[in-house]
């Protein structure tokens, strides 16, 4: 009775030690980002207060309704940088998930020669830091003529991305049996069909969990945007972000309702995605 | 017609020098069929000017091609990068007056393309600014930058202030005129954590700028007559001096050796700095009671003095240049001009930004007069353009810059002493000079 | 049939490595080649001028260039040691929730979607020493009545960055530890409870070595990508006050474009690729190794 007891108040208070770690963890995340979209609601009088504003006193809209207001009027090309974005982004995720695929099934599912040579040299093109790389892809882009082109930006994100879709996908292929797709391929389909209905369902999450990443990236990349890209061609919202800023001024609050605009799709495409994570993934299936 | 027809030359052009310009009345001219690819500086403050090109492409019959539109730094790496790939192709781009040395031979000399009249109705200092060489590289547009001191109005009017003033110091309260009494005041102001007598940017070449001009208004050089720093003087000294007792008196926030203009700006308009001297681009942000809390409490006054008697000026000017590479010199040029004249300027100027032409600033005054505070701002402002000095002209500037600014920093924050951080940052930037071979 | 399975391989990295050697082995051999001359931006000539080591011996005997080095180091160090434990406790908090999966798991990546040049802004206001959000708060719950120097002291600086930094990549490690925890079978967890192992031991023999190689993952992709803390720390202090902050990458991008000598950033930036190689393949063994601690095969 006494140790049932004892051991319910246990279970009872590491439930409620669990639902306050995850509390506190969840605030420290959000706290710094709901600053950003309330700074943008908010005048910048009070959001530059001393002593501070704690409780928002006027609420408007008015950055957000600047930004599409059009030249002249606070307003920046936001609907071309979001296009530009969206078709970089997506596409250039795309490509590097299929790439990152056929790499990833190489290297868990196959033995060749110097592979762990070969595996080391792919991930190695990654530790290039975007600083040093720009000016050089900047000459080999010029003379291509693709600076300022989607072509140009979704190339070079590809590149970025493929390293770790590689990996990462490779990293999940491995957790999947083997014999999961010999007992397919027994059962009489090919290796294509085994592949596509055995192993790929299962090594969802990590194609998912890459994608995520690869997406991510590319969304909020800088360093290479603000060289490869220059008008509103190719230009990238996070490049936009600076047409907030001026030699001596910075528009802080329209500077963050840009970044809610920026911040509110990756969201929502992560929180659509991220089911993935676990779809396919039931019990049943992994036991096989 | 001498001067037109050497530009046209180059230009090998004829077609279009037979319906040239060589009457300002001709301006801007007919270019139909053509198009001029233009770089030009992006934000939304410097956007509303653009959509007058639409103007002059009906004006002129032809079309601009906006290649680029970035924010100033990474319009120079831009610019750079397409020095250093060989592919200036484009026309027109904007330029700036500290940047525009760094930029060897690329900019045609646009007193060979446009009438003299037109280049006479600027504000001498300001082409004086934009000419390197001889050549004019540039027609600056109205955006220009100097200094002048903002204040707290209510600190000056204060009784228990005044009082405790006199006292203190044996003179009246009232808006400083030189740098001592500046530094003297912010120093009674001061009530750190929550109120700083005034502040500075800290770094890179902000702080270079603050203390060049300081160097200059006590009487120093920061390159000498043949080129070679000489910033480690003994007014070099005093002027640095100036920053450090400041920080050291913790007159101002501990943070200023970080912060850069955007952190000043927010600073002053948090009402927690009594005296800032700052730019133009802010007079309209400090007195938005949306954007300030000082609304209503903003006083502008001149620069002060430094200890030669000499006013603080460090300068510079927005403006848009044509390439050596252009093949439509004059379609360029008129473009050019037509961003920077009359009409141009006014609806710039009319957001805030000082003008170029002396024309627009009789006009920005006439139409400020039913505002008092705008009429204080530009006032104080025009004092303050009077005193108005460039950078020194040499393309090594912004690395020189890069150099001494940590130096600077070192000195304030009480690392190095002024003197030996000062000689520590004329010789980096000797050999700086050495290796491009200036010295 | 040996033949046959040989060429699969290849066949399914050529994408691969066509896109890399196009983005980046090209422009790095370019790169490679201006690291030996005095190559200026503004004087394209100078690109053909060759000086031999002369860049290399430089940046080698400037004790500053030194200093940032092991300053990258010290914060690499610091910052992915950190980000790994924070971002397996994060992921087990969030696997062990019973509701709300979803939008937990959205929330856990939320400073993901923030781009870094967002993230140095908004930190850099943060830790503003007058008027930023968190002097603001320690002075309301009267636990300081300093202005406290957040971005000035190189101490408090570095914390001040370290901390922009986890927060913005802890979330990397997060949500793949958590992967690596879904994936994970579950009879190990049970046979383990079953056999009467406590949940620390649990935990520790079980759960642990199973999700170490996507924590070893993360932390090689962090590694690899860690200079993307460039634009953070470019707008928080760019190295600053006095080079008290100055990184590796602060130098270069300073060196490669405001003072535009781009043979002598390119030297500097072998070195940090260097530093990049030494990280990447020490995790990757660290990866091996933990891959064959679970019995993956190689």
């Amino acid at each position: 009775m006494d140790a049932n007891a004892s051991a319910r108040l246990k279970r009872r208070i590491a439930t409620v030690a669990h639902r306050v770690g995850l509390f506190l963890a969840m605030l420290v995340i959000c706290l710094p980002g709901l600053w950003i979209v309330l700074s943008s609601l908010r005048p910048t009088v009070e959001i530059m207060a001393k002593p501070p504003v704690w409780i928002p006193q006027q609420v408007s809209f008015d950055a957000y309704v600047a930004m599409f207001s059009g030249v002249g009027k606070g307003g920046i090309p936001v609907l071309d940088y979001f296009r530009n974005s969206l078709i970089i982004s997506i596409t250039s995720t795309v490509i590097a998930i299929a790439i990152g695929m056929a790499g990833g099934y190489a290297f868990a599912r196959h033995r060749f020669r110097g592979k762990s040579a070969m595996f080391l040299g792919l991930m190695l093109t990654r530790t290039v830091p975007g600083i040093a790389l720009s000016l050089p892809l900047f000459f080999v882009y010029a003379k291509l003529d693709i600076i300022d082109t989607h072509f140009g930006l979704i190339l070079a994100y590809v590149a970025l991305n493929v390293p770790f879709t590689i990996w990462l996908i490779d990293g999940f292929f491995r957790q999947v049996p083997k014999d999961l797709a010999e007992a397919a391929q027994i059962d009489g389909c090919t290796r294509w069909q085994a592949f596509w209905q055995v192993e790929f369902p299962l090594a969802g999450p990590g194609i998912a969990s890459s994608g995520i990443f690869a997406f991510l990236t590319s969304w909020n990349e800088f360093a290479l945007a603000s060289q490869l890209t220059r008008s509103i061609n190719s230009k990238t919202l996070p490049v936009g972000l600076l047409d907030y800023t001026a030699e001596f001024t910075i528009d802080w609050r329209g500077m963050c309702a840009l970044a809610v605009v920026m911040i509110v799709p990756a969201l929502l495409l992560t929180f659509i995605v991220q089911k993935h994570l676990v779809g396919g993934l039931t019990s049943g299936a992994v036991k096989g | 017609m001498n001067r037109l027809l050497s530009g046209v030359a180059a230009g090998a052009l004829l077609l279009v020098s037979g319906v040239g310009m060589a009457q300002a009345a001709d301006l801007p001219g007919k270019f139909p069929g053509v198009t001029i690819d233009a770089k030009l500086i992006g934000g939304q403050q410097y956007e509303k000017l653009y959509e007058r090109i639409g103007e002059w492409e009906k004006a002129t019959g032809a079309k601009v091609n906006v290649l680029s539109k970035k924010n100033h730094f990474d319009l120079d790496k831009e610019i750079k990068s397409d020095i250093a790939s060989n592919s200036i192709t484009w026309c027109v781009g904007s330029n700036h007056t500290s940047f525009a040395p760094q930029y060897p031979g690329i900019y045609v000399d646009l007193n060979t393309l446009l009438p003299k009249e037109e280049i006479d109705a600027f504000v001498p200092a300001n082409i004086a600014a934009a000419t390197l060489d001889g050549k004019l590289v540039m027609l600056p547009r109205a955006q220009f930058d100097v200094s002048a001191l903002y204040y707290q109005k209510s600190l000056y009017q204060d009784e228990a202030k005044k009082k405790a003033y006199k006292e203190k110091y044996g003179e009246e309260l009232a808006p400083p005129d030189t740098f001592d009494e500046m530094a003297q005041q912010a120093e009674f102001f001061a009530n750190p954590p929550d109120f700083y007598g005034t502040q500075f940017a800290g770094k890179e070449e902000a702080i270079n700028g603050r203390f060049y001009e300081m160097l200059v208004a006590d009487g120093g050089e920061y390159l000498d007559k043949d080129g070679k720093p000489a910033f480690n003087s003994e007014a070099g000294v005093q002027a640095l001096d100036w920053f450090v007792n400041l920080y050291k008196a913790k007159a101002v926030p501990a943070g200023t050796t970080n912060y850069l203009w955007d952190d000043l700006g927010q600073g002053f308009a948090s009402g927690t700095v009594a005296l800032n001297l700052d730019w133009p681009g802010w007079a309209g942000f400090f007195n938005d009671p949306k954007s300030s809390k000082v609304a209503g409490n903003v006083g502008v006054k001149v620069q002060p003095k430094g200890s030669s008697g000499k006013r603080s000026g460090w300068s510079g000017a927005h403006g848009f240049s044509v390439t050596e590479n252009c093949a439509n010199k004059e379609a360029a040029a008129s473009l050019v001009w037509w961003l920077t004249n009359e009409d141009s300027q006014k609806l710039e100027a009319a957001a805030g930004p000082l003008p170029t032409r002396t024309a627009v600033w009789e006009w920005d005054i006439e139409q400020a007069k039913s505002d008092p505070y705008k009429t204080e701002v530009l006032q104080a402002f025009q004092e303050a353009a009077k005193n108005a000095f460039p950078v020194p002209q040499t393309a090594e500037w912004i690395e020189i810059s890069n150099a001494v600014y940590p130096e600077l920093q070192a000195a304030i924050l009480g690392d190095k002493t002024s003197k030996q951080a000062l000689d520590d940052a004329a010789a980096k930037a000797t050999q700086i000079l050495e290796d491009a071979g200036k010295l | 049939m040996k033949a046959r399975r040989l060429s699969a391989p290849t066949l399914l990295l050529l994408p691969a490595v066509i896109v890399l050697a196009a983005v980046v082995v090209v422009p790095l051999i370019l790169s490679f080649y201006s690291s030996f001359t005095p190559f200026r931006l503004t004087r394209p000539e100078t690109f053909f001028t060759f000086i031999g080591l002369r860049n290399y011996q430089r940046i080698l005997s400037d004790w500053n260039f030194w200093v940032a080095f092991g300053r990258t180091v010290l914060l690499l160090t610091v910052a992915l040691n950190l980000e790994m434990l924070l971002g397996l406790g994060l992921a087990l908090l969030v696997e062990k929730a019973t509701r709300g999966q979803r939008v937990l798991r959205t929330i856990m990546m939320f400073p993901m979607m923030f781009s870094p040049i967002l993230v140095g802004f908004q930190f850099k206001f943060m830790f503003n020493d007058n008027i930023g959000l968190v002097n603001n708060a320690l002075q309301s719950l009267g636990l300081t009545e300093r202005a406290i120097p957040w971005l000035i002291d190189g101490k408090l600086a570095f914390a001040a960055i370290s901390i922009a930094e986890i927060w913005s990549s802890t979330s990397i490690f997060a949500i793949l530890i958590l992967a690596g925890l879904l994936a994970m079978p579950k009879e190990p967890v049970e046979a383990a409870r079953v056999d009467g192992c406590t949940p620390w031991q649990t935990f520790r023999y079980v759960t642990l070595p199973f999700v170490m190689p996507f924590a070893y993952i993360a932390m090689t992709i962090r590694s690899l990508d860690v200079a993307r803390a460039y634009d953070i720390v470019k707008i928080m202090t760019d190295g600053g006050p006095a080079g008290r902050t100055e990184l590796l990458w602060t130098l270069i991008a300073r060196t490669a474009y405001s003072d535009a000598r781009m043979g002598q950033a390119n030297a500097m930036a072998y070195f940090s690729i260097l530093l990049s190689i030494v990280f990447t393949v020490y995790f990757f063994r660290k990866l091996a190794a933990a891959r064959t601690q679970i019995g993956a095969e190689w």
